[in-house]
């Protein structure tokens, strides 16, 4: 990022793995860190790889200066610190999803606006290249008029350190469509360009929390003891927003079936296939590393033919930018572009409707 | 509460653990008269007549037709002592919701002095008549809680505990021999939850689950009892456990995080 921007002081509430990578972006980017935690092995984790300065509670480390707050701690718990944060005055990044349950969502977005302070939240995968450039074709009218769009986020074997806080309804709000549905919402809605959701028809499933038998092949997380798991594995639904546009969703944290992070973008002209599944380092059978990413049309000179384009835009780091782009907006006071509260809010409600759906389907 | 009565040296004043040996033996009597008591605890009558009519006077003991009970003051006392354990607000409504989940007896159990004190219980809709009740006390080799906790204790504080107390029989099921009781417990160690197959009652079958703060400190233990005709073994071995882990672990993860969750 720019050499010229401030040194600022950020405060990361929520110590885990994600407030790990937020302290690694912001000490390269040389902001100092202040950290605070109630776990004590977390807490313990973290001191020994950053040089942070640690406080005991919120109410210490709001009041210790600081020019912003990073919430990065298990979902129950994003509501208290967020407020607590809003009342210091401070802008605030809160990890994704914004809360562990639509009422906690929308308690924070109206604090946020009430104290008037920037209030972000990490869904990256919107500062991805690759899917900002999907999004640009969208908006362009290059694909026409966009009619359907198909997403698929599934892992093989990624149930998130099974057996932490993830897999708790009561602490995360939910399972595999909170966590890593809930990016897929956000693109979505995003490529509809924030749409209504007119009616949903959902599916979900616990088939590998309480096997014994499960193998750990793409651990996530950290590596507890296997005490929590009352939540869904995976998710099928399919939704219609406004105009008659339809998504069909695909969502797993364990499944089995091909891995992969990717959306088809159908349009009455031409479509994208954007394909963002992550690499993995620990286990790849198959030694794929190619992601496809292509625009398909139809031209018809000479002979009617099909044309597939490959799209080949930089890599980037979407973690980072994301990051930049929330210290951008808390030094210039401006709302970002993207991952408002309000646009998690939305994605909050349409993740809400499809827990409904499928609990109205299971009845 | 026997254990404590001697060897504190010369400030204990007798008169107050006399009080309390008192108490204790009319707790164990339900109701008893000022002869039966002065044979049991091998006083003078006059003394025994003296500490009861005292405690009396002042509410903790209520006098009917020359026969004493515990008087309400006593659960005035034992209440408030319930509020000022953190662990009981915390697990409080998890119980209750574990109870109504399982439809059976569930509880909050903690450890004082090498005996289990029930802290709290609920009782779900399968449950007329619950057979423990709020502040009862259990030995802890007989006891699923009491196994759970027995579990987390380092070789040297079990090594006294097993030292200090005989093992027992409640049961024909009753583990009194200590080597198996260290074998048992290895077992818990390892699936994180603890089983009575009727060892403490006959034809009652409990499964607990100790619940420690983020610091590794053992804080008490969740149960969950029934009748064994509706525990039967894939209900006692696999089904209650899974629920109460999921309990467990949000009781353990609302403690660590309760100054941020008071709030809401």
């Amino acid at each position: 990022m720019d050499d010229d921007a401030p040194r600022m002081d950020i405060g990361l509430v929520g110590l885990g793995e994600h407030g790990g990578t937020h302290a690694e972006f912001l000490e390269e980017l040389g902001h100092t860190v202040h950290a605070v935690d109630l776990d004590p092995r977390a807490k313990e984790r973290f001191r020994d790889r950053y040089d942070a300065t640690m406080y005991e509670g919120l109410d210490e480390l709001f009041a210790a200066g600081i020019d912003a707050a990073i919430i990065s701690t298990p979902n129950k718990f994003h509501e208290t610190a967020a407020l607590k944060a809003f009342e210091a005055g401070l802008d605030v990044l809160i990890e994704k999803p914004l809360a562990h349950s639509l009422d906690s969502a929308e308690r924070i977005v109206e604090r946020a606006d009430e104290t008037d302070n920037i209030c972000m939240c990490g869904y990256f995968h919107r500062f991805r290249n690759r899917c900002r450039l999907a999004k640009a074709y969208v908006e362009s009218g290059r694909l026409g008029e966009v009619t359907h769009v198909d997403a698929r986020y599934m892992r093989r074997r990624g149930v998130p350190g099974l057996g932490t806080w993830y897999t708790s309804r009561e602490i995360a709000g939910g399972g595999a469509l909170i966590d890593v549905g809930s990016f897929v919402v956000d693109l979505v809605l995003d490529f509809y360009d924030w749409p209504d959701l007119e009616a949903v028809i959902a599916t979900t499933r616990s088939d590998f929390g309480d096997r014994e038998d499960y193998a750990y092949l793409e651990m996530w997380g950290e590596d507890d003891e296997a005490k929590m798991y009352d939540v869904e594995d995976s998710v099928t639904a399919f939704c219609e927003f406004e105009d008659g546009r339809t998504a069909h969703l695909e969502v797993a944290w364990a499944a089995n079936a091909r891995r992969r992070h990717e959306y088809n973008i159908r349009g009455t002209e031409a479509g994208v296939s954007l394909d963002i599944t992550t690499p993995l380092e620990s286990v790849d059978p198959s030694g794929r590393n190619h992601r496809d990413f292509r625009l398909y049309e139809v031209r018809s000179d000479v002979v009617d033919h099909y044309v597939d384009s490959e799209l080949v835009p930089p890599a980037n780091d979407p973690f980072r930018d994301e990051l930049a782009t929330f210290l951008a907006a808390v030094e210039t006071g401006e709302s970002p572009d993207r991952c408002t509260a309000e646009e998690a809010l939305a994605v909050q409600r349409v993740v809400d409707r499809i827990y409904e759906a499928a609990d109205r389907g299971q009845v | 509460m026997s254990d404590g009565d001697t060897g504190r040296g010369g400030d204990r004043i007798a008169s107050v653990g006399t009080a309390f040996r008192i108490l204790e033996a009319v707790r164990e009597r339900d109701s008893v008269g000022v002869t039966e008591l002065a044979e049991a605890l091998d006083l003078p009558k006059s003394t025994v007549h003296h500490y009861l009519a005292t405690l009396a006077d002042d509410g903790y003991l209520a006098a009917e037709d020359g026969r004493y009970r515990l008087g309400l003051g006593l659960f005035t006392l034992g209440a408030t002592a319930r509020t000022g354990e953190r662990i009981y607000h915390v697990a409080k409504p998890n119980v209750d919701r574990l109870a109504d989940a399982t439809g059976e007896q569930a509880r909050l159990v903690v450890e004082r002095d090498g005996r289990g004190i029930t802290l709290y219980q609920a009782a779900g809709d399968e449950v007329d008549d619950p057979p423990t009740y709020a502040g009862d006390v259990e030995d802890l080799h007989c006891s699923a809680a009491g196994k759970a906790f027995l579990a987390e204790l380092p070789e040297n504080r079990l090594d006294t505990f097993l030292a200090d107390h005989a093992l027992e029989p409640r049961t024909p099921n009753t583990i009194t021999d200590p080597d198996e009781l260290r074998a048992t417990l290895s077992d818990v160690r390892d699936r994180g939850v603890a089983f009575d197959d009727e060892e403490r009652d006959e034809g009652v079958r409990c499964v607990a689950s100790a619940v420690s703060d983020r610091s590794g400190e053992l804080l008490g233990a969740i149960s969950v009892s029934a009748p064994v005709d509706r525990m039967p073994d894939d209900r006692f071995r696999s089904e209650i456990p899974s629920q109460l882990r999921n309990v467990v672990g949000i009781v353990e993860f609302n403690t660590t995080y309760s100054e941020w969750s008071d709030a809401l």
